[in-house]
């Protein structure tokens, strides 16, 4: 059952489906890949030395590093323009793009048409194997990294990612041209697997038994790949050795298979695997310096926000008005309103997701609103949202490691060539996290899902995540909502040590309870306008302020 | 004039069948790949219906039309409907009817084989006129009204009438669709069975039209298909008419003018020029969802 031939073929195909999975698991899907293998292929063909000339391995190792070269650069060349379609879009660009590549390829001169170039056969399984382990070595140690974090952060959820400092383009576009070189690598190996480079083997087909090859065997452990692989290129032999030869049961099977897999096991058939994170215990001590760099925070009393002329309109709508504000380092500032005055608005300026209309907010030395989110972030700009955006499928403690993400160093270099240093980094990493999830009394429930919690947990969460910045200003965006009156209170005395501990911290709340117990200000917020400010036994005094809440007496 | 014909004719096919991607997407948000296969069953379906069935080629048409609304329930219920609720439903739809397009195809292999079918050579009348002097076949008309026709009264039926009030509803907002007493279920089913059935008279038009039926010939319209509705404007249903006979005619002109190896690039340029430069498409003048 197991001849040459399939043994080859297990590992190419794993190889073929490292590409995809390289995408999938930072959330997007691209079918480009057969696109890249087949520029990869053709470059390498023409390029690379003859094997008779220069011997076998020599002849193939160059046309690898040709073809991942190549692969990569029309990964990169295609992704700079498509980085900012999203979902169908990004899927529909990439299938256009490998399209255009085989009818190119079909109908140029130099190609051979759709008869293809005659290729030596030099691959044997063993070296598709190995390639297979340097490929499978690449995923595995670079998925438990800060850089493969933040990969997985932005397929959960890619807008939290961003307000936790991470450049999502880059790492997009990171991931896209890993999917070209991994894709590149394979063209290579199956034309001098095959003999043979035809615009046929890079068609809509190979593009589709690649994704289906990834998803069932699972696109978040770095193994589902080669599961996924020998899964389905066993499915003909197992048909071969039951005597049933019909030809359209391979592809039914393995739609069928597809189809259980998206419905009954999203994670795929390697998801079964569980994933480990040791939770480090914290024993009181600081542990040994680690490396987690506490950021410079501005010294208390110093402006950290100024918001000067603050406008937001969404059509005819005002949503912001003309609001001028300062927060200081060291303060617990509160921001009331009824519902739709414009609180979140203003919120999503200051945290640089939302471009004001008018006016400039002036935060931590950046523009926000007129730089990327995440530079924001790295300025110090912390924040929770109204509607929790957790990242749902991983654990409470990964949550907040990818909060660390600014004040953590990246790790995926060392890692790959086993530095000891790595791996204290990431002890530091862990044990910083771990620490903000015991500040917000949540160390129990380190290894649980982010989307198992409840509620009140995932507030919790987000607050411990937003922590592990170490911002200078910290946006809690209704941390108490569905919280019960104890709740609350723990919750309060956390806000407040917050601020006592220097950061300039704004609170956004209905409880207004809440606000008047731990609040420094307070300022009230209605149809976008500013109409109260300052101590919060004075704000709840103001009339206007009754009348915004209670409505003017008829 | 011709080619202007020509590339109408076989631009109103491609419509037709980008409409049905269209009516799913705008009013579901959903893309459903299993169309192709539809569209591919369909012509297979149809070519059987005359020569072993012995019907008559305007009564197969309707026929294939059911068993494409058929086919589109079941696309619904396997590929869809279990999905529903799932936080990431938009990007597992989409693999999902990959899975489903590929067990339909394979089953069609196991039932016709691999060959190539074609319908019986008297299964229509060659008739041909003179249209300002170009030649059209009688055929070439009944596409063009079939399709023009399918298309409007789809547009109709989508603006006026009660159920396609509910597809309006559904493609607003679901759950205040159903809060307001819309069986989202049922127009959900409905949307998937009509846009199967228009892509399975699209395929039988097609295998008329160039007398061939192949397994491969849904995935070589999908990626039309997909490039219409990119350029018409997502989920917008006069942009896929529009969409489709553009591309029809550029397709035709591309091959007399750069040879016909570089017809199929045309699609490709287009969808790439329009996603970079006009992301909305030609007319998804809103961002947000619409029939």
């Amino acid at each position: 059952m197991f001849t040459e031939s399939t043994v080859t073929f297990i590992a190419l195909g794993a190889i073929f489906a490292f590409s995809f999975y390289a995408v999938l698991n930072a959330g997007q899907l691209s079918l480009g890949q057969a696109g890249f293998a087949s520029v990869a292929a053709y470059t390498s063909v023409l390029l690379a030395p003859d094997p008779d000339v220069v011997g076998d391995l020599p002849a193939l190792l160059a046309a690898l590093v040709i073809g991942t070269t190549a692969g990569t650069v029309a990964a990169v060349v295609l992704g700079l323009p498509t980085m900012h379609l999203r979902g169908v879009f990004l899927a529909i660009a990439t299938l256009g793009f490998a399209e255009a590549v085989r009818i190119f390829l079909l109908n140029a001169e130099w190609t051979g048409g759709a008869q293809g170039m005659t290729v030596p056969k030099v691959v044997t399984p063993a070296i598709a194997w190995a390639v297979l382990a340097v490929v499978a070595y690449w995923f595995w140690r670079s998925a438990p990294t800060r850089y493969g974090r933040a990969l997985e952060a932005i397929r959960e959820d890619e807008l939290a990612a961003g307000a936790m400092g991470i450049d999502v383009g880059r790492h997009r576009l990171g991931a896209f041209a890993t999917a070209g070189a991994v894709a590149g690598l394979y063209g290579v190996l199956w034309a001098y697997t095959v003999r043979l480079v035809g615009p046929a083997d890079f068609g809509f087909t190979a593009a589709i038994d690649g994704l289906v090859t990834a998803m069932v065997g699972g696109t978040t452990v770095f193994i589902g790949p080669v599961v996924g692989s020998t899964f389905l290129t066993m499915i003909p032999e197992i048909q071969r050795a039951l005597g049933v030869e019909a030809g359209w049961i391979r592809p039914f099977v393995a739609g069928l298979l597809l189809l259980v897999v998206i419905l009954f096991l999203p994670g795929g058939l390697a998801g079964r695997i569980p994933r480990r994170l040791r939770v480090p215990e914290l024993d009181g001590a600081d542990g040994e310096g680690g490396a987690v760099g506490a950021r410079e925070r501005a010294p208390r009393g110093d402006v950290v926000a100024r918001l000067t002329g603050l406008s937001k309109d969404y059509g005819g709508v005002h949503a912001v008005r003309d609001v001028d504000l300062e927060i200081h380092s060291g303060e617990l500032l509160g921001l009331i309103g009824p519902n739709g005055a414009g609180k979140t608005t203003l919120v999503n300026m200051i945290s640089g997701l939302v471009a004001p209309s008018s006016g400039e907010a002036r935060v931590l030395g950046v523009a926000a609103g007129r730089t990327p989110v995440h530079r924001v972030a790295a300025a110090g700009v912390s924040r929770t949202f109204q509607h929790s955006k957790l990242f749902g499928r991983l654990s409470a403690l990964e949550n907040v490691l990818v909060g660390g993400h600014l004040v953590t160093r990246p790790t995926l270099v060392r890692r790959l060539l086993w530095l000891p240093s790595a791996r204290r980094d990431e002890r530091a990493a862990l044990t910083h996290a771990a620490r903000c999830l015991d500040r917000v009394g949540m160390l129990d429930a380190a290894s649980t899902r982010a989307n198992a919690l409840s509620y009140g947990d995932q507030r919790r969460l987000e607050i411990a995540r937003a922590l592990a910045a170490d911002p200078s200003l910290l946006i809690l965006d209704e941390p108490a909502a569905g919280m019960n009156q104890v709740e609350a209170g723990e919750l309060a005395r956390l806000i407040r040590s917050l601020a006592d501990d220097g950061l300039a911290v704004l609170l956004i709340e209905h409880n207004v309870g809440l606000v008047r117990q731990v609040c420094d200000r307070v300022v009230v917020l209605d149809f976008g306008e500013i109409i109260a400010s300052g101590a919060p036994s004075a704000v709840a005094a103001d009339p206007r302020v009754v009348e915004a809440y209670l409505g003017t007496e008829a | 004039m011709q080619q202007l014909l020509n590339g109408l004719f076989i631009g109103s096919i491609y419509a037709l069948f980008a409409v049905g991607f269209a009516l799913v997407f705008g009013i579901l948000d959903r893309l459903n790949l299993a169309h192709p296969a539809v569209f591919a069953a369909s012509a297979f379906i149809g070519i059987e219906l005359v020569t072993v069935g012995g019907l008559p080629f305007w009564a197969a048409l309707p026929a294939v039309a059911v068993v494409g609304a058929l086919l589109g329930l079941i696309v619904e219920r396997v590929a869809f409907r279990p999905l529903k609720g799932r936080a990431d439903a938009h990007f597992a739809g989409l693999i999902s009817s990959i899975a489903v397009a590929g067990m339909l195809i394979a089953l069609l292999q196991w039932r016709y084989g691999a060959e190539t079918r074609r319908f019986p050579a008297d299964t229509f009348p060659a008739t041909r006129f003179d249209v300002l002097g170009a030649q059209v076949t009688l055929l070439q008309v009944v596409i063009v009204a079939v399709c023009v026709t399918l298309v409007v009264g789809l547009t109709w039926l989508v603006a006026r009438s009660r159920l396609g009030r509910g597809m309006r509803a559904v493609a607003e907002n679901p759950t205040a669709a159903r809060v307001l007493g819309v069986d989202v279920d049922r127009v959900t089913a409905t949307t998937f069975a009509i846009s199967a059935a228009l892509g399975a008279v699209a395929g039988a038009l097609f295998a008329m039209n160039v007398n061939s039926a192949q397994l491969g010939m849904g995935s070589a319209i999908e990626l039309k298909g997909l490039a219409v509705i990119v350029v018409g404007g997502m989920g917008s249903l006069p942009g896929a008419l529009v969409g489709g006979l553009l591309l029809g005619v550029a397709e035709v002109f591309a091959v007399q003018y750069l040879g016909s190896a570089w017809r199929d690039l045309i699609a490709f340029a287009l969808l790439f020029g329009i996603l970079l430069l006009r992301p909305q498409g030609l007319f998804g003048g809103r961002r947000a969802r619409q029939v």
